[in-house]
């Protein structure tokens, strides 16, 4: 039993947190991995749509919505987020545009700020297949075509209850029908 | 069954907000939400003061119910018996019911050196050198058998645990089992004690020069220490933000962990005031 640490502030992050991270094995260890994410998170933020490998994809998702949302709680005056902001992206550009284009975007959003979709898994290839990690507000076309038939709008909760009604009363006919037929022999 | 039921309607019960909120009696601490309702949301520094609320963070084993009739029951202890705030370093007498002992109570006195648990199994160590002997006793906050916990001297110290005690000169554990409660200078802040502390030569219980200690006064080691520190430190994870996360219970759920608990808590310790208010002008 441990006790939450206290020294910092987190947002709560809106994507599904695994209980334990990747190793993401390389040659240099603990050390490395952060080294790659750090590489994967610095694309994302530059390009704002990449496609990579479906675990690193994962992992660094994490830390893209950690980062960004550290920047929206603290903003760029707070000595912590500026470390971390300056550490994640490798180019320095990439912190303005954190600060003065991310973080305003993001101010009201109630959802994930980053979508990960999976991508195509050739066979032979890696295993676990591919992903595209984005950030959401991007300017390219979307990925996944939005879907304009919900189940629960109020309309198709009606046209499915008429629907029922509807066959109800069919079934009723028909068995008025059959009973009249089996009557009359 | 009706037992099983209403243990889930207080899962499905919300956060009071609005209405209900604006008509309990509650002192300030009442924000505006985007919905224009107000929330009610505890002072910041609840979370230090009442570190035991807040639950484990290790998701596997999370369970909302179990965290909430903790939290229960938490409560009906600490208005049974008072459980005042303190910090590591900081001087406490603690007294315990005792079958065994001629007074039936056994008191101990001595400095918290770590505290730890969460919800009910939450517990603090204390320290202190009795007969040139060194003595840690771990008690369990919300126990039964505790009589009274005593906060002699409320202060902080530059590290969060002071297991260094143990390998420092004794005279840094040592306090006066008579020792009686020092009143506070200034109640708004807790002060905190820059002591350094003077350690014993070597062996150790721990390799203190890894472990970036504030308050203990230069070890003079060799350098190969040194070197060996940094070869087997992990400088990287102080950027680890996953690693951060895993650790913490994110705002939200700090603040409304602690917006469902601060009225029953502002509301025993106003009790508390007003009774030794009482009791002192029965002295007088």
């Amino acid at each position: 039993m441990n006790q939450a640490d206290l020294s910092k502030l987190v947002s709560a992050l809106r994507i599904a947190v695994k209980p334990k991270p990747r190793l993401l094995s390389c040659p240099e260890g603990p050390a490395g991995r952060l080294k790659k994410l750090r590489a994967t998170v610095t694309a994302l933020v530059k390009y704002e749509r990449i496609e990579l490998n479906y675990p690193r994809a994962d992992e660094a998702q994490g830390y893209a919505e950690r980062l960004i949302s550290d920047a929206i709680r603290n903003g760029d005056c707070h000595k912590h987020t500026m470390e971390m902001a300056d550490y994640w992206l490798n180019e320095k550009q990439l912190v303005h545009k954190l600060f003065k284009v991310l973080v305003p975007r993001y101010q009201n959003y109630n959802s994930s700020f980053t979508r990960l979709v999976l991508g195509p898994k050739t066979y032979p290839g890696y295993y676990a297949g591919t992903a595209i990690l984005e950030l959401k507000g991007n300017p390219f076309p979307a990925l996944q075509p939005e879907n304009h038939n919900y189940h629960y709008w109020l309309h198709n909760v009606l046209l499915e209850e008429a629907k029922k009604e509807f066959r109800s009363a069919q079934e009723e006919r028909n068995a008025g029908t059959t009973e009249s037929v089996t009557t009359e022999s | 069954m009706a037992i099983v039921e209403h243990l889930a309607s207080l899962l499905r019960k919300p956060i009071e907000t609005s209405d209900e909120a604006g008509e309990r009696s509650v002192s300030t601490q009442k924000t505006e939400d985007e919905s224009g309702n107000t929330v009610i949301v505890a002072p910041p520094e609840f979370r230090f003061m009442y570190p035991e609320f807040l639950p484990d963070p290790a998701p596997e084993t999370r369970n909302r119910l179990r965290e909430k009739l903790e939290r229960m029951d938490m409560l009906q202890r600490r208005s049974v018996i008072e459980i005042p705030e303190f910090y590591t370093g900081s001087i406490m007498a603690v007294t315990v019911a005792d079958a065994n002992s001629p007074n039936k109570f056994a008191r101990f006195v001595g400095i918290c050196i770590q505290r730890g648990g969460s919800g009910l199994r939450a517990w603090f160590i204390l320290r202190n050198v009795v007969d040139k002997q060194g003595v840690e006793i771990l008690y369990e906050m919300y126990c039964p058998l505790i009589q009274k916990i005593e906060v002699l001297r409320l202060e902080r110290r530059l590290d969060e645990s002071l297991l260094y005690l143990r390998d420092a000169l004794p005279e840094y554990s040592t306090f006066p089992l008579n020792m009686e409660q020092e009143r506070r200078l200034n109640n708004s802040v807790v002060p905190i004690n820059p002591i350094k502390v003077k350690l014993r030569p070597r062996p150790w219980l721990e390799r203190w020069e890894r472990q970036n200690l504030q308050g203990v006064e230069d070890l003079n080691l060799p350098q190969r220490f040194y070197d060996k520190a940094e070869k087997v430190a992990k400088p990287w994870e102080k950027y680890d933000l996953m690693l951060h996360y895993r650790k913490t219970i994110p705002a939200e759920e700090q603040e409304k962990i602690f917006a469902e608990v601060h009225s029953q808590l502002q509301q025993q310790e106003l009790k508390r005031k007003l009774r030794r208010r009482r009791g002192f002008d029965n002295e007088q």
